[in-house]
């Protein structure tokens, strides 16, 4: 993959000096404080850092997806297809949303499907029409592509129904339906079984390379940074560390603390999903066990 | 779902056979003469006493007299009333319809109004328009159903003479066909309203809360990413998901209804079983007292038992088990 | 970002949180009108021989005469000043409300404490009970047991805490069992304290202000039930209640609306006072109530 980020010029996200604060109780957290990140056209980027040091708000302060949040401050240049986000009109923002922009995908399907509604009409909606027999044949294809079985069934199915990985397919199949250039995954394999995780891995690796569609990983788990990014943010306490190639980070890192995040990873898990034995090689299959 | 109904099954009917348990023991503790303690303020010659002394088992020990009890109730035998000179079950069957049509023309009102400012106010972008409707439902909600009813009438009936003061109809009516169903649309409006003052405002606050709980949910991040506008989100998303914790409330609250809207029959002097309920308790009738409040228990339970079962119906959590 | 969390740590006086609380509330819109209304009502019922211009029963005056300087509210049919009357039924009104509430608490508090502590057959049985008495409207329970037994103000007193026990009680249960898998309350069960000491000294504080919100609910629906009792003329004779007053205003309101105007208003003021109170302390329990957290930002 390509890993130029000195050509600025065609970047397809760029983001300099992104501040996000946040009210919590009286007083205001620095969540994101001063973040710049590039991402170019079909390149894998992931965002490491632990639980709290404001990587998931920094995503979600890019593509204003904020909630149950007070927003004390947002400010700085986030440009995405050469548009400002961070003063785009609401109506522009929708259509990017819904087509060829960016799509997000979350840690807890289950709390972000809504348990009411079957999931292919959810994914219907993601299309812009509601059940209709036009859009259910590509709600189909969008399943397989997710990597779920090519049935009608399961599209019949409500989210309680599904287990944990079919639901996160589901909402990759969401985020795909929009055709996005970019994807946003915020812990996408954390809430699953180690063996679902790589099946997950896999299929999300699959559909960045066949779709060349340009990723943003975040993730406390260096072993899904390795296994999907090109390049790797390292962040703490609102601020970026340490950045660089994947290969030459893991095998060299600058920053202490990026080391300590490295050192900390391989002694509690595998080397890398990749390594020889860590779990069962299958491809991401349709059998998927419920 | 099957087990879910029987499950519910197996806990409404155990719980109405305590709460009439409860309400016969009750009776043991009335302090005085238990046979005029049954027929009310009305004069008992000693061959009448024996009667009912062996009708009602009133020698006999506890259990055996509830025993009596029950199976009079499930032969419909809901006692029998002096003081009106009637089988207790003619009045209940004659009042209920009447509670029950005020309800639901109530409920007419009162849903849907909850509803759509319950909605407005919990999802609104000013907080004004939030502030208004919170502060206008704490107020309507504390205002006493029966008090509202008497300014309602001293205004709209007796000042303006737009509607009748009371009852559910003339006492003559030559209407037919259309006309009469006006003229009793004209009798139930102001009670119906009356109604609908306190438990849309309560209806509007609980979807308020729901809407809240609602938009905190990570789906409506989702519906968000997906590029759906605002008024599509709240279309399939929040007002759906919110409305499903009023079923319950609405459901409960009609059963309460059908027992409870003594005040607001009171006031209208609309006919209906709370109506009923506050006469036989004015002329001490306790065996219209107890039959009526036997009936509204079994109203309760049931009604919230179908509740339950229409909630399992309409979210597909609960439907898809068993 | 995860949000911060919200887990109380043991609070060792409850009082002192109450009090915190109390502080807090002036600062929340709704609490501080809430605090006051409920300040003025409990000065009028203390004060209220002071502030009345006549005896409520004395039939001075000539009768139904409106309001004006000398009767502010009016007379009724039977020329007693309504102002008077309004200002002595704020102490039924008040004794009701606060009598219940605390019967209620102290009822619900002993059942959800112990339900919620011991579970097992404790809980099966205590919660079923607080069902059983939830079933039948609160007016429905109150009215029976008025029809069979009489209408004191102490027999009234018991039959509204006999029916709005259960909701509380539940809330309490809810509460320990919220608070009996707490962290503090496992150190304290391995520091081998005896159990009344972890449910009072441990649970209860922690419990307790939730509890509050739904203590102030259950004062306003006391004083509405009481109301209403009084409206069917059916509550104690003895006593000058608001209620009592609507029941008499009903055959003359058509010619005097002033019979039934002033004691209806007081009884609203009573209950927005208690509402207001309770959703400031609400406010301040519940931070996601406190601004708008966004759901809906585009």
């Amino acid at each position: 993959m390509s890993g130029g980020a000195a050509n600025a010029g065609a970047a397809l996200l760029e983001v300099r000096d992104l501040k996000v604060h946040l009210r919590v109780g009286g007083a205001i957290v620095r969540a994101v404080d001063g973040v710049d990140l590039t991402v170019m056209p079909g390149e894998s980027i992931g965002i490491v850092g632990e639980s709290g040091s404001g990587k998931s708000t920094l995503a979600r302060g890019i593509l204003k997806l904020m909630a149950n949040v007070e927003l004390a401050e947002l400010q700085g240049d986030v440009r995405f297809q050469g548009k400002d986000l961070t003063r785009i009109a609401d109506a522009e923002l929708r259509a990017l949303r819904r087509h060829g922009g960016f799509s997000m995908i979350f840690q807890d399907p289950l709390g972000y499907l809504n348990p009411t509604k079957r999931v292919g009409t959810q994914v219907a909606e993601a299309l812009g029409g509601k059940w209709f027999a036009a859009t259910r044949r590509r709600v189909e294809q969008l399943l397989e592509e997710a990597g779920l079985p090519a049935s009608a069934q399961l599209a019949r199915r409500f989210p309680h129904e599904l287990s944990g990985g079919q639901r996160q397919r589901v909402m990759i199949a969401i985020a795909l339906a929009s055709e996005p250039a970019l994807l946003f995954a915020d812990e996408p394999t954390t809430a699953l079984d180690a063996t679902v995780q790589l099946q997950v891995l896999k299929t999300l690796g699959r559909l960045h390379r066949d779709r060349n569609m340009a990723m943003v990983v975040i993730t406390h788990d260096l072993g899904v940074v390795a296994e999907l990014c090109d390049r790797v943010y390292v962040m703490r306490s609102g601020k970026v560390v340490e950045s660089g190639d994947t290969v030459e980070l893991f095998e060299n890192p600058r920053h202490p603390y990026a080391a300590q995040l490295i050192e900390l990873s391989t002694r509690h898990r595998r080397p890398g999903p990749s390594a020889p034995g860590a779990a069962p090689s299958v491809p991401a299959s349709p059998a998927e066990a419920r | 779902m099957l087990r879910f109904v029987l499950f519910r099954l197996l806990h409404a009917i155990p719980l109405l056979i305590a709460v009439i348990l409860v309400i016969l023991l009750m009776l043991q503790f009335i302090p005085g003469d238990p046979v005029q303690a049954m027929v009310g303020d009305f004069p008992v010659s000693p061959e009448f006493r024996a009667a009912i002394t062996q009708q009602y088992h009133l020698d006999d020990p506890f259990p055996v007299r509830v025993y009596s009890y029950f199976v009079n109730l499930l032969h419909g035998d809901f006692g029998y009333s002096y003081q009106f000179q009637r089988p207790v079950w003619d009045l209940i069957a004659e009042s209920a319809p009447r509670t029950i049509l005020l309800t639901l023309v109530g409920f007419l009102i009162a849903v849907p109004f909850g509803v759509l400012v319950g909605t407005v106010s919990g999802t609104t972008r000013s907080s004004r328009v939030d502030h208004f409707w919170t502060s206008t439902a704490l107020v309507a909600y504390a205002i006493p159903t029966f008090w509202l009813g008497q300014l309602l009438v001293l205004v709209l009936a007796v000042h303006l003479g737009w509607f009748p003061t009371q009852g559910m109809g003339p006492l003559v009516s030559r209407a037919h066909g259309l006309s009469w169903f006006l003229e009793r649309a004209h009798y139930i409006a102001l009670p119906a309203l009356a109604f609908a003052v306190h438990e849309g405002t309560r209806f509007a606050r609980i979807m308020r809360a729901s809407v809240a709980d609602t938009l905190g949910q990570g789906y409506i991040v989702t519906a968000r990413a997906k590029g759906l506008s605002r008024g599509a989100i709240i279309r399939g998303h929040v007002l759906r998901n919110s409305s499903l914790p009023l079923v319950t409330v609405a459901g409960y609250a009609f059963g309460a209804a059908l027992g409870g809207a003594v005040l607001l029959e009171t006031v209208f002097t609309w006919p209906g079983l709370g109506l009923l309920l506050v006469q036989a308790v004015r002329m001490r009738d306790n065996m219209t007292v107890v039959g009526i409040v036997i009936f509204a228990a079994i109203a309760v339970v049931v009604i919230n038992l179908l509740v339950d079962l229409l909630y399992a119906a309409l979210d597909p959590r609960i439907r898809g088990r068993g | 970002m995860e949000p911060p969390s919200t887990a109380p740590g043991p609070v060792r006086s409850a009082w002192r949180g109450f009090r915190a609380a109390l502080g807090h509330m002036a600062g929340t819109r709704h609490g501080a009108v809430g605090c006051a209304i409920l300040l003025v009502l409990a000065i009028v019922a203390i004060f209220a021989p002071l502030i009345a211009p006549y005896d409520p029963l004395q039939q001075a005056q000539a009768s139904l005469t409106p309001p004006s300087m000398r009767d502010l509210f009016g007379t009724d049919n039977t020329g007693r000043d309504i102002f008077s009357l309004v200002i002595y039924g704020t102490r039924t009104s008040l004794a009701i409300g606060l009598g219940a509430a605390f019967g209620a608490l102290v009822l619900s508090g002993l059942v959800g404490m112990l339900a919620g502590y011991f579970r097992g057959p404790v809980e099966a049985i205590l919660m079923r009970l607080a069902e059983l008495f939830q079933t039948l409207p609160v007016i429905v329970v109150v009215l029976f047991t008025v029809a069979l037994f009489g209408s004191s103000f102490w027999l009234l007193l018991a039959a509204i805490i006999l029916a709005i026990w259960p909701v509380e009680a539940r809330l309490v249960y809810g509460q320990y069992l919220r608070l009996r898998s707490m962290d503090f309350v496992a150190a304290a069960k391995v520091a081998d304290m005896s159990t009344i000491h972890i449910m009072l000294r441990e649970i209860l504080p922690n419990a307790i202000r939730p509890v509050i919100v739904q203590v102030a609910l259950d004062a306003s629906v006391a004083i509405l039930i009481e109301a209403g009792l009084g409206f069917l003329g059916l509550s104690d004779p003895n006593t000058v209640s608001w209620g009592q007053l609507l029941y008499v205003a009903q055959d003359y309101m058509t010619i005097a609306w002033w019979t039934s105007f002033f004691p209806g208003a007081a009884i609203c003021l009573a209950v927005v006072g208690l509402n207001l109170f309770a959703d400031g302390l609400n406010e301040i329990l519940d931070p996601r109530t406190r601004g708008r957290a966004g759901g809906l930002q585009s």
